[in-house]
């Protein structure tokens, strides 16, 4: 065996020596370049913008022009806790909706999307923190489903009739961010399936049970729960959406009544505004869920790296 | 694992083992698909459930140093362990069992190690954005990586001059040839000086132009960094050009290793034979004892010829006790040539046989082969 003279090394390590995590501003640099990138993917389907725009338009019509069909109807539905006017209830659980299930449902689909393109590989490679990619990926789902907040707020006040009374916006600002975070701590949880218990392809259980199934028949985005038979009411006081939704409905919907009880866990404290309830709930979703996400998702790449499955191509 | 600044890479008794991967019987009632799947494997991950598949052992006691500023050349055969072990030096794997460094950080520090290491595959589809030019792909990963941007830029022009691909830095990777996309992938790695440098097969695609324009990088410009280089290669002719030592892979174990003049060295006593015969059998007898190995090598639009390449022992009488054993009345010599044998001759032999060990076990299933 040979034994060889190197020259004087004249290499730099990606930033200075001793230092083990990149500065918190790299992490946002790198944030903002996968915002950038994102944009561009967005903005190179010019087709795309187009069905995009069309999309928001149909989805945003159909749910208002049903919503006016029955808006009569549903009114009486509805109670003195969210006032009485149906477009305002729904274009709240439309908008809601929207937003939770970009944070709940996106991050395993942009994880599979990356991991199958090869790119994921790179993201892996480079000394960003794990995490880094997760919430870069998501810039996309932010440019493509964030927007459709002021469409429907747009439609349905200018055209269907939603009225809001915006006096609480501060605590509404405050509820939208708590349903955000646990909304992405379930995301994280989703994402977690595709290096945790190698979930490559198909539906994910985890968002397909909280978000297709549990949210969309008993969170209660375009009825109120109380239609719902008592069990399954108590079923819905499981996942967040139904925590944001009557908060969110309580603090904006003219008319609604902040005191008056309608989830089971609302009666079963009387003592407790039930607005209060919802953000003990929330907070609690949050602190809970965000935590366990980002364990899952740590452990998943661990697991991955250990396995030899946490590239595809490499 | 004590931290050291002594190799680049230090690996000591490293053993990788891949759980297998358990299939459910096709057609069975409940096809482990969604849900199902989801709770078999997190059953697997809580440990309820055993994993019945048997393992996939890809390095098996891997003893490995790679002094700094070397160019260490890695070849074998295709499942032979090479991108396993760049894998795990990239911090993309954890040893089953073992301990090493990277640059005189231990192997469980991937996110330090992952700064020090720029890596080079040019399998799949290589990472490249495709919405992106050549250009916008490098500084983006740079700015992945905390890059400054002035220097992002100036380090980013310098890269592609370096691969010669700054008049094609606006085409988007569908305007480039797979080459071109290549050699966008190696500027990425160029991008920073990091202490080592792993090329995957990184002259797969390319012409032998751009060939020798990434063999001069690594020996120049790469070299006077003083960055450590592993590059991989199942064709180990080209390897014996660039790299300081080579290291040849079987099976996950490391069966030679030094520089490539004492690997051909070892070679001398060695002989290489080609044959091309017409259209016939296997020799039904067993090869002589001077015969080491024996391939059969399918020549795709050869038709009715076929060439035989047998490794034997140096003797005056090897190039005739080999035609009396494989030439047959039925067939006819078209060509014969002795050579001497080069290291890509290794990976066809036995374990051993090169090195003056002999397996017979190994040499019993190579003629059973043939």
């Amino acid at each position: 065996m040979t034994t060889f003279h190197p020259q004087r090394p004249d290499t730099e390590p990606m930033h200075k020596p001793g230092q083990h995590r990149q500065p918190l501003w790299r992490q946002f640099a790198a944030l903002w370049a996968f915002g950038l990138r994102e944009y561009r993917l967005w903005q190179s389907y010019r087709i795309n913008q187009v069905l995009w725009m069309t999309n928001i338009l149909v989805t945003t019509l159909l749910f208002f022009l049903l919503g006016q069909t029955i808006a009569d109807q549903a009114a009486s539905l509805l109670g003195p806790a969210y006032g009485t006017n149906y477009m305002s209830f729904v274009v709240i659980g439309v908008t809601v909706n929207i937003f939770i299930a970009t944070n709940l449902s996106d991050p395993f689909f942009r994880i599979q999307r990356s991991y199958f393109t090869g790119t994921m590989d790179l993201f892996l490679l480079s000394p960003m923190s794990i995490y880094t990619p997760l919430l870069g990926l998501m810039a996309r789902s932010i440019l493509d489903d964030y927007p459709r907040l002021f469409f429907t707020f747009g439609f349905g006040m200018l055209l269907f009739g939603a009225t809001f009374n915006f006096t609480y916006w501060p605590l509404a600002l405050l509820f939208t961010v708590l349903f955000l975070a646990a909304g992405f701590g379930l995301g994280m949880l989703s994402a977690s399936s595709f290096y945790l218990l190698d979930i490559k392809k198909g539906t994910e259980p985890i968002q397909f049970v909280i978000q297709e199934l549990l949210a969309t028949l008993l969170a209660g985005t375009y009825y109120p729960v109380t239609v719902l038979p008592r069990s399954l009411q108590w079923i819905a006081c499981l996942i967040p959406h139904t925590y944001a939704y009557d908060a969110l409905r309580r603090l904006l919907d003219p008319g609604a009544q902040p005191n008056v009880p309608v989830l089971p866990i609302q009666h079963v404290f009387p003592g407790l505004s039930p607005v209060l309830i919802d953000g003990i709930a929330l907070t609690l979703f949050t602190v809970i869920l965000v935590p366990l996400g980002v364990f899952a998702y740590g452990s998943g790449i661990e697991r991955a790296r250990r396995n030899g499955t946490l590239t595809r191509w490499q | 694992m004590s931290e050291t600044t002594e190799d680049a890479v230090l690996l000591e008794h490293v053993t990788k083992t891949y759980p297998g991967v358990e299939q459910s019987p096709r057609g069975a009632w409940l096809e482990r698909r969604g849900p199902a799947l989801w709770l078999h494997n997190l059953l697997g991950v809580a440990r309820l459930t055993s994993n019945k598949a048997p393992p996939v052992q890809a390095l098996h006691d891997l003893s490995l140093r790679i002094q700094p500023g070397e160019i260490f050349g890695l070849v074998g055969p295709n499942g032979s362990g090479k991108t396993t072990l760049m894998k795990l030096v990239a911090g993309l794997l954890q040893p089953s069992s073992g301990n090493g460094s990277v640059a005189g950080t231990c192997l469980s520090n991937t996110r330090e190690i992952r700064r020090k290491v720029s890596y080079v595959s040019t399998t799949g589809w290589m990472g490249l954005e495709w919405p992106l030019t050549a250009e916008e792909n490098i500084r983006f990963f740079a700015t992945l990586c905390g890059m400054p941007t002035p220097l992002a830029r100036v380090r980013t022009e310098e890269a592609l001059h370096t691969v010669n691909l700054w008049e094609d830095r606006h085409k988007y990777p569908s305007q480039l040839s797979n080459g071109m996309r290549q050699r966008v992938i190696l500027a990425r790695a160029l991008l920073f000086h990091t202490p080592l440098i792993l090329l995957d097969e990184p002259t797969v695609g390319l012409d032998p132009v751009h060939t020798q324009l990434l063999l001069d990088l690594l020996r120049g410009r790469l070299r006077s960094y003083g960055q450590t280089i592993v590059l991989t290669d199942h064709q180990a002719a080209e390897m014996e050009g660039v790299a300081d030592r080579i290291a040849v892979l079987d099976a996950g174990e490391l069966v030679m290793l030094g520089i490539p003049g004492e690997l051909r060295a070892a070679l001398k006593e060695m002989t290489v034979i080609e044959v091309h015969t017409e259209e016939m059998e296997s020799p039904a007898t067993l090869p002589p004892s001077l015969v080491l190995a024996a391939e059969h090598i399918e020549r795709p639009g050869a038709l009715s010829v076929r060439t035989w390449r047998v490794y034997a022992r140096t003797s005056s009488e090897a190039l005739q006790t080999v035609l009396d054993w494989i030439v047959q009345p039925s067939g006819r010599v078209v060509f014969l040539a002795e050579t001497a044998p080069n290291l890509q001759d290794v990976l066809a032999l036995p374990r051993g046989a090169a090195t003056g060990g002999h397996d017979e076990s190994e040499h019993a299933h190579r003629e059973a082969h043939l």
